[in-house]
């Protein structure tokens, strides 16, 4: 198998026709077919006859109304200069797999510098994403062999059309511009990368170009050179069909760029996964534990299996350290289990690693639903490593959100395999991403001793939590974006604003954003709170007010509340109204205003709920968090 | 050389899932004028899943000198023979 065929994708299912035959069924009726069924079967290893039916299944769920059905949705634009006319029914299909229905909108031929350099706005829609696919003709300037100045000359060119992209990208359609990495180039001598004006040599260095510019937030990468060598160069190009019908890859790769490309957007639309659940006996380390004691399993000492599982461990670790929270799920006994964990030099990973540590003889379907219920993630958010097929093809029956990669049998290909799903896919990484994991832990840990504690009030004044309050501002403005746009169950209103909203609330005296953070004894969670309220003498109205799932009971939305109502009445302002938009990820909150006092001031007819509060009225709440509100507060 | 009766029978189960829509005869002198579906993005991909399946490959020339499927099935035929 090659990497074509994505064989880190479970195998095909024997029944799999039959039950896509009932997801046509429904389809065929304009009905919304089960999320988790199609995406199951979306996301297998599929030959060509399947891959054509999953296309057509996609574009028919495309049809539907976005709100009925529930699969995420992206609008992606198309520009290149090489028609990427065969990219959209794959990326459909590649889309359902990773719980995304991506309906793409192709520019017109040849529109790249008119898109980037003239008013002219070939897409007219406000879109996702603009997924840019060039050439190296597309960015050359004119180079000669050995001229150092006029490569330098050349690249610049490439950035400032880079930069042209990714601000037409911005205004004319409100979203950010992904563009791709350009794969190698034919290789004349050894020495291309050391020879300036080489087609080699130019192509490194707009990649690497490229990458300083995502580091910078001026736009975001799909790396198709690092797919490209993967896939093999050889494969990747169809010289034939580049030259008959203009395009950049060969089509037979179009399912697997696909893949990667939707991966981009997964990670884009918060749909990565955020957690990893591992088994133990012959996944961490060769043998079993509870036979082989722990002088009897195999790892590290030099032996070539074992060496492959410390490596394994490390990578795992890597993945703690990008965000990841790490989860233990094994069908041992609890003491005999963590030995290897506290008693073995060998191993890299320990038990503080562990947010949830569950080793029991209970059905693995069970435990991994309590660690998902102590985290507080959704099944979606887990990755299920374990090298055992039947307990991962149980997994898949009883829980089919969890994901479960193929990681074969042999430790050395464990850690291709699961970079390859790209479940773990991110953006450029901020430090708010790096002690996610940590602060996952912490709640788990947390957890723990309110259990033990049992008051509910004790408990809070115990966790010592400490919260800012600070307006919209610089440092803060990405991570503001990113709660607009993923959060949904914590959100009164789900109303989405780009990164140049976020910049307009800033600037904007008649409108107020706040940005919450809070940390407690274990763990700094970050941001994990927004408040846009906008502002008329007498009355302010909340635009929107969204938090974290990842601290919930915790008081914060009664301390943001009282805070608000401080500055309101420091305003002279006489009331405060608020509105609930109902969408069907938001329930939890759909008595939110209720529980802060606030009186209904109106049932609208599409649903949404005003709520009105006379600012002189406010009863502030009993709370556990101390506050510190940050610069200037105008009121 | 392979049976080209055998061949236009694979060819032909190709065809009729890319172009679902279409219920007509598959035989020797169907074009794509005869199908609706079959445009010049679909070519392509018609083109890949039949090197794919026969496991065959044409050359630039050879695709660009096919008349009908029959030119198709016959450079097939060769190759395999």
């Amino acid at each position: 198998m090659t990497y074509r065929d994505l064989p880190w994708r479970p195998p095909l299912a024997r029944d799999w026709a039959e039950r896509m035959a009932e997801i046509e069924a429904v389809l065929s009726d304009g009905r919304a077919p089960d999320y988790a069924t199609l995406k199951t079967l979306a996301n297998q290893q599929l030959g060509m006859r399947e891959e054509l039916r999953v296309e057509r299944a996609a574009k028919k769920l495309l049809k539907l109304d976005a709100s009925d059905q529930a699969f995420a949705p992206v609008s992606l634009g198309l520009l290149g200069n090489r028609t990427l006319s065969y990219l959209p029914d794959p990326l459909a299909a590649a889309g359902l797999a990773r719980g995304l229905a991506i309906a793409s909108f192709e520019a017109p031929y040849d529109s790249v510098a008119s898109f980037a350099f003239s008013p002219a706005d070939c897409f007219g829609r406000s879109l996702d994403a603009v997924l840019v696919v060039l050439d190296e003709t597309a960015f050359a300037g004119k180079r000669t062999l050995l001229d150092r100045a006029g490569e330098d000359a050349a690249i610049a060119d490439a950035e400032n059309l880079a930069d042209a992209l990714a601000e037409a990208a911005r205004q004319k359609t409100g979203c950010p511009a992904i563009i791709a990495t350009l794969p190698g180039a034919a290789q004349v001598s050894s020495a291309e990368l050391a020879t300036p004006g080489s087609s080699a040599r130019f192509r490194h260095r707009v990649n690497l170009m490229l990458a300083e510019g995502a580091m910078e937030g001026r736009w975001l990468l799909w790396d198709q050179a690092a797919l490209a060598s993967r896939v093999g160069l050889e494969t990747w190009l169809d010289p034939v069909r580049y030259h008959a019908a203009k395009i950049p890859f060969s089509v037979d790769v179009c399912p697997v760029a696909a893949d990667n490309i939707a991966s981009v957007l997964a990670a884009m639309k918060g749909k990565s996964a955020r957690g990893v659940i591992l088994d133990l006996d012959n996944t961490l380390w060769g043998g079993v534990i509870g036979d082989d004691g722990l002088a009897g399993i195999r790892l590290g000492q030099n032996s070539p299996e074992g060496e492959a599982f410390v490596a394994f461990q490390n990578f795992i670790l890597g993945l703690r350290e990008r965000g990841i929270v790490l989860a233990v799920c094994s069908k041992n006994t609890d003491e005999i289990a963590r030995e290897p964990f506290r008693s073995h030099s060998e191993m890299v990973l320990k038990e503080d690693h562990i947010a949830v540590f569950q080793a029991n003889w209970s059905d693995k379907a069970t435990n991994i639903k309590s660690i998902a219920e102590t985290l507080s993630l959704g099944l979606e958010s887990f990755v299920f490593i374990d090298d055992n097929a039947a307990e991962r093809e149980r997994v898949r029956q009883e829980l089919p959100l969890v994901s479960t990669i193929e990681i074969g049998d042999d430790p050395s290909f464990y850690i291709e395999r699961i970079a390859q799903s790209g479940q773990f896919d991110h953006l450029p990484l901020n430090t708010e991403d790096i002690s996610r994991a940590e602060s996952y832990g912490g709640r788990a840990a947390a957890a723990e001793i309110r259990a033990k504690i049992g008051n509910y009030e004790d408990y809070l004044t115990s966790l010592e939590m400490r919260m800012t309050i600070s307006p919209f501002d610089d440092v803060g403005r990405g991570r503001i974006t990113q709660l607009i746009n993923k959060s949904n169950q914590f959100n009164l209103t789900t109303r989405r604003y780009g990164e140049e909203d976020v910049r307009a609330i800033e600037e904007d005296p008649d409108q107020m954003g706040w940005q919450v953070r809070l940390q407690d004894k274990f763990a700094q969670h970050g941001m994990i709170g927004v408040v846009i309220v906008r502002k008329a003498p007498r009355e302010w109205s909340i635009d929107s007010w969204l938090q974290s799932c990842r601290v919930l009971e915790r008081g914060v939305e009664q301390c943001v509340m009282d805070r608000l109502f401080e500055a309101a009445r420091d305003a002279g302002v006489a009331r405060i109204t608020a509105l609930y938009v109902p969408t069907d990820r938001n329930k939890m909150v759909s008595d939110f205003y209720g529980r802060m006092g606030f009186e209904i001031a109106a049932r609208n007819d599409d649903g949404s709920v005003a709520y009105v509060y006379d600012v002189a009225a406010y009863a502030p709440h009993k709370t556990f968090i101390d506050v510190e509100m940050q610069e200037k507060m105008e009121a | 050389m392979a049976d080209t009766q055998t061949i236009l029978d694979k060819v032909t189960v190709i065809i009729r899932d890319l172009f679902d829509e279409y219920e007509g005869p598959v035989t020797m002198e169907t074009t794509a004028d005869d199908v609706p579906q079959w445009d010049s993005l679909s070519h392509v991909r018609l083109m890949v899943m039949i090197e794919m399946e026969l496991g065959v490959h044409f050359s630039t020339s050879e695709m660009q000198s096919f008349r009908n499927l029959g030119d198709l099935v016959e450079a097939a035929a060769k190759q395999s023979g």
